[in-house]
């Protein structure tokens, strides 16, 4: 039996009464890239950070190749979160050696080449790097692992288009071809080319799941052209 | 896993505790120094400092060691870090025992420091004696051993403070399931179970004493006299009571903590 890469049934989370996600229902199979779109404040964070378990739900269900949250999901899947979270007292070396030592599937030349080719020093302090940079190594560690499950949560947020382009570059010349990439942001022109089928998240609600290229066929028009006429204010 | 939590929990706490290691060490040296110099005004109000900064590391040590315990905990579990901590391939059980275990262990370091610089400082023949003369007096009146006053001693400080600690990682568990104000219920929740666990303690005593006289005479004399058998029998229950105190602390925040978190 084929298994399902990450399935969500029934996801509700509320904060202080507000319903944050209502009644999520999806499924994501391997080897994809999906975009995971919606307006700030769409409950795409949320989402996420349960996947990760970062947050609680309030009832439904998660599982990632068919187990539920817990040591076994977290070692196949490999999650940039929005902030930087990298402890600031250590050097870049020193992080290299954290994910060597609790990722299997970590693979550390492949991050120190890929340090490299940013122009980023292993031996440097992340104290002494800007927030830009910190952002890079902590997308190399993350892109270094053989991960099955990719989330990379607004990866593109605050960096410059030039950047953007090599982070894309990174992502796709990086992941493991039987593994699923969900990239969560709404810079869609920026990642529509790389997209292989999209989410629409809109008031915690998943409301559209398609193949891209279906979708850009069926409404005669770009994914981000979609998005703005569906979301608009 | 477990171990390689350890490894990074015990790198954190050796980078931020070494500097009052030292400085208390460098204060023990110098006050020892001053003490065997010729003396003079100077060297008096010189050695007076000194002796006056390593009573305040010592405390210090004890202080930071409490505080460098929470804020690793409340850092590394709720913070920016917690990102990192909750996405590893680890059990909850694994990451609260890594922080249970560090803690445990710069206390005792601390203890152990405090005592080493006590002694750089301090140690003569006559000092020695008056310490062990003054300590004897005491076991001569509660009728035993040095050994075991000094032990019981050291080990019902040494729960007390752990539990204190316990019950602020269990405060800052709970405190940050609140949406707002997490730092204020952190404060709150641990204070509260720290008394509750102090009345505990209190009660089993009191409980016990309606059994044995000589432990119910403490509770009904307002002066502080205690004689062998009620000291024996109450520092051989406070540890025992504290002991199973900590215990049920420690299972609470795992489960607690296993319930899952609410990370910012």
């Amino acid at each position: 039996m084929h298994l399902k890469l990450l399935e969500i049934k029934n996801l509700n989370k509320s904060f202080d009464k507000k319903a944050i996600l209502k009644d999520v229902n999806m499924e994501i199979s391997s080897g994809k890239i999906i975009g995971l779109l919606g307006k700030n404040g769409a409950g795409k964070t949320t989402l996420i950070k349960i996947i990760n378990d970062l947050l609680t739900s309030d009832s439904g269900e998660v599982y990632v190749q068919g187990k539920p949250i817990g040591v076994e999901t977290k070692k196949i899947i490999s999650y940039l979160p929005e902030r930087t979270y990298l402890n600031k007292n250590m050097k870049v070396s020193e992080v290299i050696q954290y994910f060597k030592d609790f990722y299997e599937d970590f693979d550390a030349e492949k991050a120190e080449k890929l340090l490299k080719d940013l122009g980023l020093d292993i031996n440097a302090h992340l104290s002494k790097m800007s927030k830009g940079m910190q952002e890079k190594v902590q997308l190399v560690l993350v892109m270094s692992r053989k991960a099955e499950l990719y989330i990379l949560d607004e990866p593109l947020g605050g960096v410059d288009p030039a950047t953007r382009d090599y982070i894309l570059d990174t992502i796709l010349s990086n992941f493991n071809e039987n593994a699923s990439v969900i990239i969560s942001t709404h810079l869609i022109s920026d990642i529509e080319r790389i997209l292989d089928e999209v989410i629409f998240i809109d008031k915690g609600k998943i409301v559209l799941q398609s193949d891209a290229d279906k979708l850009r066929k069926k409404e005669k028009s770009s994914i981000d052209e979609i998005f703005r006429r569906m979301f608009k204010c | 896993m477990l171990v390689k939590l350890l490894k990074y929990d015990l790198k954190y706490m050796i980078k931020n505790m070494i500097v009052f290691y030292l400085l208390s060490f460098f204060f023990a040296i110098t006050t020892r120094i001053l003490f065997h110099i010729e003396q003079s005004v100077i060297v008096t109000i010189l050695r007076n400092i000194s002796i006056g900064f390593l009573i305040s590391m010592a405390a210090n040590i004890l202080i930071n060691t409490m505080m460098r315990s929470w804020i690793r905990f409340r850092d590394s579990l709720y913070k920016d870090e917690s990102y990192l901590t909750h996405t590893l391939p680890v059990t909850k059980n694994d990451l609260y025992l890594s922080k249970f275990i560090l803690t445990f262990l710069f206390f005792f370091l601390g203890f152990i420091v405090i005592l080493l610089c006590l002694f750089l400082a301090f140690y003569s023949k006559e000092n020695w004696m008056l310490i062990s003369k003054f300590v004897k007096n005491i076991t001569i009146g509660l009728n035993m051993s040095t050994i075991f006053f000094v032990t019981m001693f050291i080990l019902v400080l040494f729960l007390e403070f752990f539990n204190a600690i316990q019950c602020g990682f269990y405060g800052i568990i709970l405190g940050h399931r609140k949406n707002n104000g997490k730092i204020g219920y952190s404060v709150f929740y641990g204070f509260l179970f720290y008394l509750i666990t102090q009345m505990m303690v209190l009660g089993l005593v009191f409980i016990y004493g309606l059994f044995d006289p000589s432990i119910m005479a403490l509770f009904k004399t307002a002066t502080v006299s205690i004689d062998a058998n009620a000291f024996k029998t109450l520092s051989i229950l406070a540890s025992m009571f504290y002991l199973g105190i900590i215990f049920i602390m420690f299972e609470l925040c795992k489960k607690a903590l296993n319930k899952g978190v609410n990370v910012e």
